[in-house]
């Protein structure tokens, strides 16, 4: 095979796996950030995140209804402690996240990409 | 209320579903830190005690139900990398589930789907007494057919049955009661809903109750995640410090094959092979 070719095949099995990867941290992410609450399912977003803080900033701090991932309408009774619940969960999952993209982004083979 | 993981797992010649079971009944109980059953019949417990794998299930599963194995001439093309043969496959009885499971609140796994991560645990305590997996989520991201997502091509979306949360009550009796009728007439259902008769799949009963009992619509159910699924023709190769590494196939060459990385997610692993043989480097993150 010519050289040209074969380097080229080689960088394409690289690119595959580096799309397999990325997609495989992504989804890792919103498993991560999916969370269960006095019978809700929230997924936790920028969002959610800024509403729940607004609500706070606007001192509606208790017995607030959320409307959750399924459209579900969820009263939270300590709205100060769901936002640092979903604060905590936020930072964990999305430093994880990080921390494993920057990896895959300095992986120049399919050998380290595994490494993951 | 109490909770726990339920897992079936019937012995054929071909696969041991059982040693399948301890793996992904530990995994569970590791990862979920929840009680897990086994329901199994005689001679899959037999077989256990002849391979020696009675002593770890003892460890792993909180209980082992016998039921008596269900006779049944259901076969499946079992798919392992790049072979594959038609072996018997017994799995008409988990609309007992209902009726067996000693937990109020039940998570029923297949035997081929590991828990890797506390995910499923967010779903425990959601206002919603039955929630099934609305969809498969290919490992790979483009492997998904029609038949993946509906039950024939002019049919119903499919749910997929390898995840089922419920808790026991007289609602969710009437769906396992309903998947249990629609199993004794599945060749009627199959002509009403265009599937393939041939081959009786839980995904479809489970997926034409709950349509029925939507009243034949479509209705946004609470669901749980889609199941992230590996297929047959995918292939385990290593298993090390609670990462799984596969080679997965693109359906179009034997040769063009990649390879991934699975840590910290739960995945169906449809290789079933691929999971007995590595079962000891399995048994080792229990």
């Amino acid at each position: 095979m010519d050289d040209r070719l074969k380097k080229a095949l080689d960088f394409s099995k690289y690119r595959q796996t580096l799309s397999i990867q990325r997609k495989q941290l992504k989804e890792k992410l919103q498993a991560q950030l999916t969370f269960g609450y006095n019978g809700g399912i929230f997924y936790i977003d920028m969002t959610l995140i800024t509403f729940v803080q607004m609500c706070i900033d606007q001192e509606r701090t208790s017995n607030v209804p959320l409307i959750d991932s399924n459209d579900n309408p969820i009263l939270i009774d300590d709205l100060k402690k769901f936002r640092d619940e979903i604060f905590d969960r936020y930072f964990s999952a999305s430093f994880e996240y990080m921390k494993e993209y920057e990896q895959v982004k300095k992986s120049r083979t399919v050998e380290k990409l595994l490494d993951l | 209320m109490n909770k726990g993981v339920l897992i079936f797992a019937h012995n054929s010649r071909q696969v041991d579903y059982a040693l399948m079971a301890i793996v992904a009944g530990g995994l569970a109980k590791k990862n979920l830190q929840v009680p897990v059953s086994l329901v199994t019949d005689e001679s899959t417990l037999e077989w256990m005690k002849i391979s020696k794998t009675i002593s770890k299930a003892k460890t792993v599963f909180d209980k082992i139900i016998e039921v008596k194995k269900p006779v049944t001439s259901n076969q499946r093309l079992l798919v392992d990398a790049y072979t594959s043969k038609m072996v018997p496959f017994v799995n008409l009885n988990r609309s007992s589930a209902w009726d067996i499971t000693p937990y109020e609140r039940t998570l029923l796994i297949d035997s081929d789907y590991l828990v890797q991560s506390t995910n499923l645990s967010e779903y425990w305590d959601a206002d919603s007494d039955f929630m099934i997996a609305p969809s498969m989520n290919d490992i790979r991201g483009d492997r998904i057919g029609v038949l993946d997502k509906h039950v024939s091509e002019t049919g119903i979306p499919l749910c997929w049955a390898t995840t089922v949360m419920f808790t026991k009550n007289k609602k969710t009796k009437l769906v396992f009661n309903l998947v249990e009728y629609i199993k004794d007439n599945y060749a009627n259902y199959a002509d009403l809903f265009r599937f393939n008769p041939n081959i009786y799949r839980n995904d479809i009963a489970f997926s034409i109750a709950l349509h029925m009992l939507d009243g034949f619509e479509h209705s946004d159910y609470n669901y749980l995640p889609p199941v992230l699924t590996a297929s047959g023709k995918d292939v385990i190769y290593e298993v090390m410090d609670n990462k799984i590494k596969l080679l997965i196939n693109d359906d179009m060459s034997e040769d063009n094959v990649v390879a991934t990385t699975i840590s910290k997610r739960d995945i169906h692993v449809m290789n079933k092979q691929s999971i007995v043989r590595h079962a000891k480097e399995f048994m080792s993150l229990i």
